[in-house]
C-alpha cells in the first residue's frame, strides 16, 4: 500500500517548549489511523502542521507524495478536515452551509449539488436541510460539521475529535458515516480521547504524549506492551484481610487491591484465571454479587506507559 | 460566486440594522426640510427695552423716548424690582433704561448726566446698548456745535434717520444648499455606522477562526478568496453610498443640479471609502459578535457627535472641535459646510476642499497601513 502521509523528523518549538519533537510517521492508503494522546501531547499541533495552518521548524510532510505547502492547491482538493470546534456559518442553513464549503473545492454546479446531497445523506440530516444552525442540537451540529468537511469528497481526511459532547444516537450516526468513508476507500487520520472509538474504528494506532510518539501500532500489538493480560473485578461486601492476602499470593497475580466493596486483581498473563478465582471464592464460602473479566485497554496501555491517564 | 453569493446572505441577515439606520437618515432629511432660513433679504432685528422715566417727558428726554420707540419693541411690565428682575431672567426684556429725573435740566446745562442701565448681556442687550451709545455721543456732539435745545433735536433727528440700504447680493439657494449640507453631514452617521456594522458581522462570520482555517486549507487560492471578499464589501459601501445619493435626489430634486452636487457626491464617495478602511480596521480587531454593535454606537455616534453631524459646528465648544481634528468626520463635514456657502467655483476657493479631501484619503491610508500591520501581527502569532 502506497503512504498517503508521510511526516519525517517533524519538530515545532513555540519558543523554549517543543509542542512536536521528532515525530515520524505514515499513513497508508484506505487505513484509519488514530492519534491518541491527552491534552497538550500535540495532536492538534501535528496535525496543523500537516496541513500547512502552522509552520514548523524542522521535517518534512508529504501528502500523496508530494511536499504540503500553504499554495499546495492541487493537493488540498484531496484532503477534507473537521475540526472539533463547529465551522459553520450562523446565517446559513444546513444545505447552504454544506453547498458553501464544499463551493470551496467544487465549482460545477451540479456536480455540487450531487456532492452536497451525498453528504447530507452520510451524516443523517435529511430532515434538517433547511434548518439553521442555531435549531441544531449539539451532535446535529457536529454531523452538519462533519459534512462540510468532506462533502467534496476528499481521498484523505482528517478528523479532530469529531465526537466530543455528543449524544450517544449522533455518536453512532457519526462513527457509521467514518466506517462508510473507509469502506469507500477513503484514508482518515482519527484524533480522539475515546479508547472504544479508536478500538472500533482504527487499523492503526499513534500514541502521542508531551509531542512524542511513545507507542505505536495495531491495537493488539499495543495491548501486548502493557504488562497485564487480564483484570478480575468482584463485587463482595465484606473480605477478610487473609483472603486479600492469598489472593495475591495465587500464580500470575500482578495486584490486588480491595476499596469499598470492590476487590480489583490484575494478572500478568494467563486466560483461564477467572475460574481459579472463582472456585477459591466458593471454597472459602465468601458471597459476591458480581464477578467479571476484562482484558487491557488502551487506557492501561497509557497508564503503563506514561504513568497517567489518557484523559489528565 | 460562492464567496459573493454567501457574502449576500450574511448582508441579509443585516438587513434590519441597515433600514433602521437609512430610516434614521431620511426621517432627519425630512424633518430638515420643514426648517431652515432662506437669508435672501435683509431685517434689522428690534430689541426689546423698558425705559423707566423719572422726570418729565419732554425735549430730549421726549426726543430720545420716541428714537426708542422707533428703534425697539418697547415692552412695558410693573415698574418693580421683583418684575424687573423675572423679566430680564426671563428674557422678556433685553435691557432697562433708567432716565434719571433731571437729565433734559443736566444735558443742557453740560453737566453730562449718567444713564443707567440694566441688560440680560446677550445680543439683542448689545444692540440696544449700542443704539442708546450712538444716541448720547450724537446729542453730545450736536450740543457742543447748536445751543438750542430744537436745533440739537432737530439735527440730531435727521443723522439718526438714515437708514443704510443692505441688499443681499448672494444668488445662492442658502436654504436649499443648508438642507442638503445637513443631509450630507447626517450621513456621516449611516454610512460610518452601516458600513462598520455589516463589514464587521461579515468579516466576522467569514473570520471566525475554524471557518477562516477551513477556507486556508481548502484548493481555493487564500489571496483570492480575501479579494473577493474585499470587493464584495467594497460594492456594499458603494451601493450604500449610491442609495443615499438616490434618497438624496428624491428629498431634494432639482435643487441638486448645481455645481455643489458634484462635490457633495465626491466628498461623500471618498469618506465612504474611508468607513470602509475603518470598518475593516475594526473588523480585523473585533472578534466578538456581541461588542460590534457598541463600537458601531461608539465610533459612528461619537465621532457623529464630536464633529458635527448633528449639531452645527458653530455651536460646539472650541476644545471639542481641536478633538475632531483628528477624525476623519471632521474634514468631511468641514467639507460640506464650506461648500453651501461657495458661490464661485474657482482654484482659490475649491483649494480648502481639495484639502479636506486630501486629508480624508491619508485617514484611508493610515487605516489601511494599521490592518495591514494588525493583519500582519496577527498572521505572525498564529502560525
Amino acid at each position: 500500500m502506497k503512504n498517503v502521509v508521510e511526516v519525517k523528523k517533524l519538530t515545532k518549538e513555540y519558543k523554549e517548549l517543543k509542542a512536536v519533537n521528532d515525530l515520524s510517521f505514515e499513513v497508508k492508503e484506505g487505513e484509519i489511523l488514530g492519534l491518541l494522546g491527552p491534552n497538550g501531547s500535540g495532536k492538534s499541533t501535528t496535525i496543523n502542521c500537516i496541513l500547512s495552518l502552522l509552520n514548523f521548524s524542522e521535517g518534512s510532510i508529504k501528502i500523496f507524495g508530494q511536499e504540503m505547502e500553504p499554495d499546495a492547491y492541487k493537493l488540498k482538493e484531496k484532503i477534507g478536515v473537521v475540526f472539533q470546534d463547529v465551522a459553520v456559518f450562523e446565517e446559513l442553513t444546513v444545505i447552504e452551509n454544506i453547498d458553501y464549503f464544499c463551493g470551496l473545492y467544487i465549482q460545477d454546479k451540479g456536480l455540487r449539488k450531487r456532492y452536497v446531497e451525498d453528504a447530507i445523506q452520510l451524516v443523517g440530516l435529511e430532515e434538517f436541510k433547511k434548518f439553521y444552525p442555531k435549531q441544531l442540537s449539539g451532535g446535529l451540529l457536529r454531523r452538519l460539521n462533519i459534512a462540510c468537511g468532506v462533502a467534496h469528497k476528499p481521498k484523505l481526511i482528517i478528523l479532530d475529535e469529531p465526537t466530543v459532547a455528543v449524544d450517544p444516537q449522533s455518536r453512532n450516526n457519526i462513527l457509521d458515516g467514518i466506517k462508510t468513508l473507509r469502506d469507500q476507500g477513503t484514508t482518515i487520520i482519527y484524533t480522539t480521547h475515546y479508547m472504544e472509538e479508536v478500538e472500533i474504528l482504527c487499523d492503526r494506532v499513534i500514541i502521542l504524549d508531551r509531542g512524542q510518539i511513545i507507542a505505536s501500532g495495531t491495537i493488539d500489538e499495543l495491548k501486548k506492551l502493557a504488562k497485564l493480560e487480564e483484570k478480575v473485578t468482584v463485587e463482595v461486601m465484606e473480605l477478610d484481610s487473609k483472603y486479600i492476602k492469598e489472593i495475591g499470593e495465587f500464580k500470575n497475580v500482578e495486584d490486588v487491591t480491595y476499596h469499598e466493596g470492590i476487590l480489583l486483581i490484575t494478572y500478568k498473563k494467563g486466560k483461564n484465571n477467572l475460574v481459579e478465582l472463582m472456585d477459591y471464592l466458593k471454597n472459602a464460602k465468601i458471597q459476591y454479587n458480581k464477578i467479571f473479566s476484562e482484558r487491557p485497554t488502551l487506557n492501561d496501555v497509557f497508564l503503563e506507559l506514561t504513568g497517567k491517564e489518557l484523559r489528565d | 460566486m460562492t464567496v459573493f453569493k454567501t457574502f449576500l446572505k450574511v448582508l441579509k441577515s443585516c438587513k434590519g440594522t441597515i433600514i433602521l439606520y437609512s430610516a434614521i437618515l431620511i426621517f432627519f432629511a425630512v424633518f430638515n426640510t420643514t426648517s431652515g432660513d432662506n437669508t435672501t433679504n435683509f431685517v434689522a432685528e428690534k430689541p426689546d427695552v423698558f425705559i423707566i422715566n423719572q422726570g418729565e417727558r419732554e425735549g430730549i428726554t421726549k426726543n430720545l423716548i420716541q428714537y426708542f420707540e422707533e428703534n425697539a419693541n418697547i415692552i412695558d411690565i410693573k415698574n418693580e424690582e421683583n418684575a424687573i428682575r423675572d423679566a430680564l431672567f426671563y428674557r422678556d426684556i433685553n435691557y432697562i433704561i433708567y432716565i434719571p429725573e433731571n437729565f433734559r435740566e443736566d444735558f443742557l446745562d453740560h453737566k453730562n448726566p449718567t444713564i443707567e442701565v440694566k441688560s440680560t448681556g446677550d445680543y439683542m442687550a448689545s444692540l440696544a446698548d449700542m443704539m442708546l451709545e450712538r444716541y448720547l455721543k450724537l446729542a453730545n456732539i450736536y450740543h457742543e456745535t447748536f445751543a438750542s435745545e430744537e436745533e440739537i433735536i432737530e439735527n440730531l433727528n435727521k443723522t439718526l434717520s438714515e437708514k443704510l440700504e443692505v441688499e443681499v447680493t448672494s444668488k445662492l439657494d442658502t436654504d436649499h444648499l443648508t438642507q442638503i449640507a445637513n443631509y450630507y453631514n447626517f450621513a456621516n452617521y449611516s454610512l460610518l455606522a452601516g458600513c462598520v456594522f455589516v463589514i464587521c458581522m461579515v468579516l466576522f462570520s467569514f473570520g471566525r477562526d475554524v471557518v477562516r482555517k477551513r477556507t486556508i486549507i481548502s484548493s481555493m487560492n487564500y489571496k483570492k478568496y480575501n479579494r473577493k471578499l474585499l470587493l464584495s464589501n467594497g460594492l456594499f459601501a458603494v451601493s450604500l453610498w449610491a442609495f443615499y445619493v438616490l434618497v438624496s435626489f428624491f428629498l431634494f430634486g432639482s435643487s441638486l443640479f448645481t455645481i455643489h452636487t458634484i462635490f457633495y457626491l465626491i466628498n461623500s464617495l471618498i469618506f465612504t471609502f474611508c468607513a470602509l478602511s475603518i470598518a475593516f480596521l475594526i473588523g480585523n480587531l473585533v472578534h466578538n459578535r456581541e461588542a460590534i454593535n457598541g463600537i458601531v454606537n461608539v465610533v459612528a455616534l461619537g465621532s457623529s457627535f464630536l464633529c458635527g453631524a448633528f449639531v452645527p459646528t458653530e455651536y460646539l465648544p472650541d476644545f471639542v472641535l481641536k478633538i475632531a481634528h483628528v477624525l476623519p468626520s471632521y474634514w468631511y463635514i468641514n467639507t460640506n459646510e464650506r461648500l453651501k456657502t461657495m458661490e464661485v467655483f474657482n482654484f482659490e476657493n475649491l483649494k480648502p476642499i481639495f484639502l479636506n479631501m486630501g486629508v480624508v484619503i491619508l485617514f484611508i491610508l493610515l487605516f489601511v497601513v494599521m490592518m495591514n500591520f494588525i493583519s500582519g501581527k496577527m498572521r505572525k502569532t498564529n502560525s
